[in-house]
């Protein structure tokens, strides 16, 4: 119970400037990363024309998500990001499962993670509309339909970064406190198994898939 | 005996009760709009079975972003709770 609201910090100077690292988040985010990659190595290792459970599995969902890519963003720009979406998918979904094995916590748990693969895919999508249309025309969109619009298409543009994020950063904290307090108040009897289910593997399935959508919808929308 | 009550408890006793607020207010609106959304997504599949997946998909986004001012409630109370 005493450790929920706890961020454990590294500190390091640099002359004057004092750099803070949360450290939990760092190294977790690092065993996802290897856990990504332990399961690319195995899905890829001795690939058949008869597939084995790994390789199925790892092409289920490459598949998947080549058709929701094509759909979303046309035969034109599907190989440039369907890399870049199944990528963000699997490792979310990493990070969101990582917290059901004991002492491990989920690095999206940490604002800063959510935040920054937000502000990812704002560049992404805005530099992707800037491509396409040019930058004149890109511009000439913020002030439509009236030009004294500007500032509220450009508040709506940057919400879409604090909600994507925040909703992330949200959903699994929430989770994660509501296990902890219910674990404590049943002192770890029968119930915490059901709620790392519902909580870590379905919610954690549902935000990850979430996200990626909406992160291909914003490039769509820019695209379009 | 006279208990002193300061300024500090004060705030934290509104902070708590603003949480519970927040969050009990806050859950409504996303309670009630996922629930319309599943409730068309389901009219929607008894009437066209052979769309179910495409369905299910598009609810759980839509749903998903409707939750998201009952995440903002949520991130407030914590806030309140665990900074205020």
């Amino acid at each position: 119970m005493e450790n929920i609201g706890k961020v454990s910090h590294w500190v390091f100077h640099l002359g004057d400037t004092r750099l803070v690292v949360n450290s939990t988040t760092l190294v977790m985010t690092w065993v996802v990363i290897g856990l990504v990659l332990a399961f690319a190595l195995i899905a890829t290792r001795g690939r058949a024309m008869v597939p084995g459970p790994w390789q199925q599995l790892a092409e289920f969902l490459v598949q998947t998500f080549r058709e929701l890519v094509s759909e979303a963003l046309g035969e034109a720009y599907e190989e440039r990001y369907f890399p870049l979406i199944c990528a963000l998918f699997i490792f979310l979904l990493f990070c969101n499962w990582v917290g059901v094995f004991p002492g491990m916590e989920e690095p999206t748990k940490d604002i800063n993670t959510t935040l920054g693969l937000g502000i990812m895919g704002f560049f992404i999508a805005h530099g992707t509309a800037i491509k396409a249309k040019g930058l004149k025309q890109y511009l000439k969109e913020y002030f439509e339909p009236m030009f004294f619009l500007m500032p509220l298409n450009v508040v709506g543009e940057v919400a879409k970064v604090i909600s994507i994020s925040f909703r992330l950063f949200g959903n699994v904290l929430g989770g994660s406190i509501i296990i902890i307090v219910v674990t404590h108040l049943v002192y770890g009897l029968l119930l915490p198994p059901f709620l790392y289910g519902f909580f870590a593997l379905f919610v954690g399935t549902v935000q990850a898939f979430v996200f990626t959508m909406l992160t291909l919808v914003y490039i769509s929308v820019q695209i379009r | 005996m006279a208990v002193e009550i300061a300024g500090a408890d004060i705030v934290r006793a509104a902070a708590m009760l603003g949480a519970g607020i927040a969050m009990g207010i806050g859950a409504f609106g996303p309670g009630l709009g996922e629930g319309i959304a599943a409730a068309k997504a389901c009219e929607a599949i008894g009437r066209n079975p052979r769309e179910a997946g495409l369905l299910t998909r598009t609810m759980l986004v839509g749903q998903a972003v409707a939750e998201s001012t009952g995440i903002y409630s949520l991130v407030v109370a914590l806030l309140l709770i665990f900074v205020v």
